[in-house]
Order: structure tokens, then sequence, then C-alpha cells
């Protein structure tokens, strides 16, 4: 096991290094230079010059780096924690999603959380109670929910709560394009910001983890132990909760690990649209002004908690299952 | 002890009266078999009965799925629509009339769902939209098909290195991000055009289908068939391409058409980030581009239009996949 874990992690950190040289190499050969202020002739060219060295591209007299050296600059820093230079913020990528990190963990976790709470739920009940209406409403709605993409629902939902219901007597208005700028110090108003960006990024999940749910728990139910279980005359309750359940919960666990990576990604526009102050946004904004150090630092950040999500989820896996043996 | 005389095999041992039981000619074991499991059906009469094809049935199942077919049928208007009236309209949806913007929906019979900030009319953008969105889909996922089959084909089938840094690579694009990975290699490889989204989306995004197809011949590789083939003298390409690929192509067409979906949204979400077709293409995802001015604008009709059009056509392609997942495959239901 320890073995296992630890050669996990060697070819975790493998592929992180072969992905930050391909998406390095991808952003470096992008037409665009990363400052536009070497045309402005009231900025003296030492100046730009120095600005361009700190960003890692060129040797202090403006003469350009290979590739292979600007990565090798990179990496050397990246083994200090240093991400470089963000073209457009003048601060160090590393810093900007310290910065962002905490709001992106909280919408997300929350989304995460609700959508477990919620999905399994559904999703055990829609197999206990196989074609009732519940579990039709539950097949028909997901299969809308997947096909829905998360900004495309983060649209309807401003329509509707930040448009229409704006204009409604209620006045239900939720904010539309209004950023959160209370800090935790104001837990309502982060609440209010928080529903929709939740609700978009929810309703997939919602989707994914009952319809797996219901098929993994269908799965089992059909089991051999299971009509054992039934013919010994134990209750239909405790043989679904206490004997089925505890066996088809358990590639949740690998779901989950799949669904973080693919809830960071919905976030990228989510987060955009909502004007929510996370990882996603500053990706969004990093998309549209072609900030590619930020990307490349997105990038970093999500595919090294995919890896390390994979591995948690593997040990848990092993932990939660005795058959499993590494 | 006294030894057993080797038994010739043939029809003729069947029938001796005397003969040990257990020593009969294979044809004997068939014939009883049959009986044993059919009791009452002749052999004759098996050979018979009229055989629908694999593919055949799965039609028919299709087709008594209904909500898959309505999902079918109703693809195919978008999908006509999207072809023919393009033809008569010509360049409608990108003819600017300044004189008339934000003209509502269903209040003329010249523009029926209204004209957007520009004056264009908004149904002849949408069906130009659903043709770039129907494109791409369609022509990412032969690519899907072409790389992801042959690559996990092959690696499924040889194994060794191939197959080992098949699956690495995988395991490196299924960690990155996806849409900001599409997107930076669109940039890198300079402008957006519309056959580079294509080939950037089936470049980045075959390993799915490359992973079940590499699933498929790892499984199919070992089975009784193949072997005889392989003992009968059959080259690698006759096996893979007469043997294997046929029946490895139920889940791979399955996961190709939910990719279709999948791309369409992806083309979409590209063009409202301003990385898919530029303008004055219209593509649903570009259309929405403007959304937040259309909403405090309160011109809604103008975000829910594509909005809507790319569910619906989303929902259809699912709703087909699921379906012909059901007649391919009825034992997963």
């Amino acid at each position: 096991m320890t073995f296992y874990v630890v050669r996990r992690i060697a070819v975790g950190i493998f592929l992180l290094f072969i992905m930050s040289a391909m998406f390095f190499t991808l952003t470096r050969v992008t037409p665009g230079a990363p400052i536009q202020v070497g045309e402005n002739p009231r900025v003296h060219q030492d100046q730009v010059n120095r600005r361009l060295h700190r960003l890692g591209l060129t040797d202090p007299e403006g003469n350009s780096y290979p590739i292979p050296q600007q990565y090798a600059l990179y990496l050397g820093a990246l083994l200090h924690g240093d991400l470089g230079d963000s073209y457009q913020y003048n601060t160090s990528v590393t810093k900007l999603l310290l910065q962002r990190l905490p709001n992106t963990a909280l919408l997300l976790g929350s989304a995460l959380v609700i959508a477990l709470v919620i999905g399994i739920p559904l999703g055990i009940y829609a197999a206990t109670h196989q074609y009732s209406k519940l579990d039709m409403t539950t097949s028909i709605t997901s299969y809308i929910g997947v096909s829905i993409p998360s900004f495309v629902l983060g649209i309807y939902l401003l329509l509707i709560f930040a448009v229409f219901l704006k204009q409604s007597p209620l006045h239900w208005g939720f904010p539309l394009f209004g950023m959160h700028t209370g800090g935790a110090e104001d837990p309502l108003d982060l609440l209010y910001h928080m529903v929709l960006p939740v609700i978009s990024l929810t309703i997939l999940e919602i989707a994914i983890f009952s319809r797996f749910m219901r098929a993994s728990m269908l799965e089992v139910l059909h089991q051999d132990y299971i009509r054992t279980a039934r013919a010994k005359g134990l209750a239909v309750d405790r043989v679904n909760y206490k004997h089925a359940l505890r066996n088809a919960i358990l590639p949740i666990i690998t779901l989950v690990a799949i669904a973080i990576p693919q809830i960071v990604n919905g976030a990228i526009i989510t987060e955009g649209i909502f004007s929510w102050p996370g990882t996603g946004q500053l990706a969004f904004q990093a998309v549209v002004t072609r900030d590619y150090p930020v990307i490349l630092g997105v990038v970093m950040l999500v595919a090294a908690l995919t890896v390390l999500f994979n591995l948690i989820a593997d040990v848990m896996y092993a932990v939660a299952d005795p058959r499993i043996r590494y | 002890m006294a030894q057993v005389p080797p038994m010739p095999l043939g029809p003729s041992a069947a029938g001796v009266p005397g003969s040990v039981p257990n020593q009969i000619s294979i044809e004997t074991t068939i014939e009883q078999e049959r009986d044993l499991q059919q009791p009452g059906v002749k052999a004759d009469e098996l050979r018979g009965t009229p055989e629908l094809g694999f593919w055949r049935l799965a039609l028919i199942r299709f087709l008594h799925h209904r909500v898959a077919t309505g999902a079918l049928i109703i693809l195919g208007v978008i999908i006509l629509a999207a072809v023919i009236v393009p033809i008569i309209t010509g360049d409608l949806y990108r003819i600017q009339d300044y004189r008339h913007p934000f003209k509502p929906p269903l209040q003329s019979f010249q523009h029926l769902l209204g004209t957007d900030d520009l004056g264009r009319d908004e149904l002849a953008r949408l069906l130009r939209g659903a043709r770039v969105s129907i494109e791409v889909g369609v022509l990412a996922v032969v690519g899907y098909l072409v790389i992801g089959g042959g690559l996990g084909a092959l690696a499924g089938y040889y194994g060794g290195w191939l197959d080992n840094a098949l699956m690495r690579f995988t395991d490196i694009i299924i960690s990155m991000p996806f849409l900001l990975v599409v997107i930076a290699v669109t940039a890198a490889t300079g402008g957006v055009r519309l056959s580079t989204v294509i080939i950037v989306i089936a470049a980045t995004g075959w390993f799915e289908i490359g992973r079940l197809m590499r699933a498929q011949f790892l499984v199919l590789r070992e089975q009784e068939f193949v072997q005889a083939a392989k003992a009968l003298g059959a080259s690698n390409t006759r096996i893979i391409f007469r043997h294997i690929l046929p029946n490895a192509l139920a889940p791979i067409i399955v996961s190709a058409t939910l990719g279709v979906s999948g791309i369409i949204l992806l083309e979409a979400a590209l063009g409202f980030l301003g990385y898919s077709v530029p303008p004055p293409e219209p593509s649903w995802g570009n259309m929405l581009n403007q959304f937040e001015d259309y909403l405090l604008q309160n011109q809604t009709y103008l975000v829910i239009f594509p909005a809507t059009a790319l569910v619906i056509t989303a929902l259809c392609i699912n709703l087909i996949g699921d379906g012909i997942r059901d007649a391919l495959d009825p034992r997963q239901r």
C-alpha cells in the first residue's frame, strides 16, 4: 500500500511535469507579445527590457530566450512555488491564485455537498422504487440536466431570478452581475450571492450522481446475497439500507473524485457569468485578455488537484472495500 | 484391465445396439444437445426460421423506443431546416437593418423571431447557427472516431509501448481542464476559424473513444473466435477489420452519438467566450456572447432563443444516444 501510494505520487509528478512542458510550449508559441508598451515611445526601452526579463522571456539586454530556456526558468521558479507573473495584473500568479482559491473552494465545496446530499438519496429512492413516479421524474430531469451546459443554465437562472422575478411584486431579484464584496463579515450577503452560481453548478452534478447511484444500487439489488438476505426474512428496509447500500455507495467515491475537476471546468464560465471572484473567474478573464501565465497557472492547479483527488479516491476505495488490494 | 478399443467416429457408431453410450459421434451429440435445449424442435425447422440480422433487430428495437424516435424526428426537422432554409434566405443572416433593431418576435411576418441589435433576422441567424453547430459536431466526431478509434484499436490489439504511451497521454489530457486546453490550442494555432475549432476539438477530445476502443479490443482479442481466426492463418488486418471491429462497434456508436452533443455544447461554450467562428458568422454560442447587454436592456428573447435551441438539440442527441444504447444492448436497460 505504501509502495503503491509512493509510486502513484511519483507518476503524478511525472505527469504534471510533462503537462507543464506541453502547455508551456503551447502558450509560448502563441502569437501576441505579453506587453505592448514597447511600442509606446514614452516608455524607456530599458524599462521594457527589465520587465520582459522579469517575466522570464528575455535576458537583461532584451534578447529573447529560446523556449526550452524559458521553460527551464519557469520550472525552476515552479519548484519554489512561483508560477510566474501575470501579464495583466503585475503580481505573481501564485498570489492571485491563493487570493481567489478560498472563494472557489467555498463555491465548489457547497455545490458538491448539496449535489451529494440531494443526488444520492434521490438515486437510492429511484432504485428501490423502480418505475415509480419519482423514479421517472428523476430520470427525465437528469436527462435535461445533463443536456444543459452550466453556462446556459447560469444564463437561464439570471433570466428568471434577476430579470423576470425582479419585476414581480415580490421582488425576488437576485443580483444581476453584482459581485460579492462583503467578504466573510456579512454571511447573509455572501449566501445571497452564492445561491444562483451554486444552483447552476449543482444541477448537472445532481443529475450525474442520481443516475449513477440508481444504476449502482440496482446492480447490487440484483445480486445473490441480497436475495439470500431477503429469503432469510429480513425486513426490506434493513436489506436495502444495510446490506445493499454499503456496496452500492462505494463507486460514488471514484465518481466524486472525477466530478471535482469537472466542476472546476464548469466553474470557469459559471464564475465568469456570476462575477464570483474565484479562480474560475480569474481564468475566464485571463482567457478574454490572453493572460497566458494565469491560464497556465490555473491549468497546473486543476491538474494537480485532479491527480491528487484521483489518488485519494483510490486509497479511500481500498480502505472502504477490503476486497481491493494494491 | 481390458483395453477399450477406439470407436470409429461417424453416424454409424451411434445407432449400433450395444455400443457404449458415452462413446457417440460428434454429430449425434450436437443433435442431442439441441433437443435438450429446445425439445420438439427439429434441426431443419431451426434452420428454416427467417433470421433478422443484428442491425435490423437493433433498428426495430430503436423504433419501438418512442422517446428516442421522437427525438430523432425533432433533430431531423432541425437539421433539414438548417440545411434547406439558408439556401432560400441566402445572406439574410448578416444583412443589417439599422432602422429596425430589437424588433420583438411574432410581430411581423418579415422577421418572425424578431431582429437583433443590428437589425439582423434572428430566425435566419438561429438556423445558420444550427448549421455551424451540426457541422462542428459531426466533423469533430468523425475526427474522434478516426484518431481515437484507430489508436485505441492498435493499442488494444498490439499492446506494448503504443498501449503504454496512449494510456499515459490519456491520463495527462484527462487531468487538464478541457476548455482551457482547447482555448490555448486554438489561440496557439492562430486565429479562430471553423476548421481550426473542429481540428482542435477532434485532436483534444478523442481519448474517451480511444479508451473505449482499447478496452473492447483487449477483451475481444482473447476470445475464441479470434483465436480460431488466428489459428486458421488470418492476417492481423483481416482479424482487426473482419472479426474484431464489427463486434466492438456497438458501444463506440453510442459513445460517438453522445460525443456529438458534448461537442456541440463545447463549441457553444467556446463561441460564448469568443473562441469559435468569428462574426458575422453566427453560432449559438456567440449569439449568447452579449447576453449581459440583452438582459440589462430587457431583450430577453435574444437570450432565450439561442440558449433553448442549444439545449433542445443537445437533449435530442442524448435521447437518441440512449435509444441506440438500448437498441444495441438490450441487457443494459
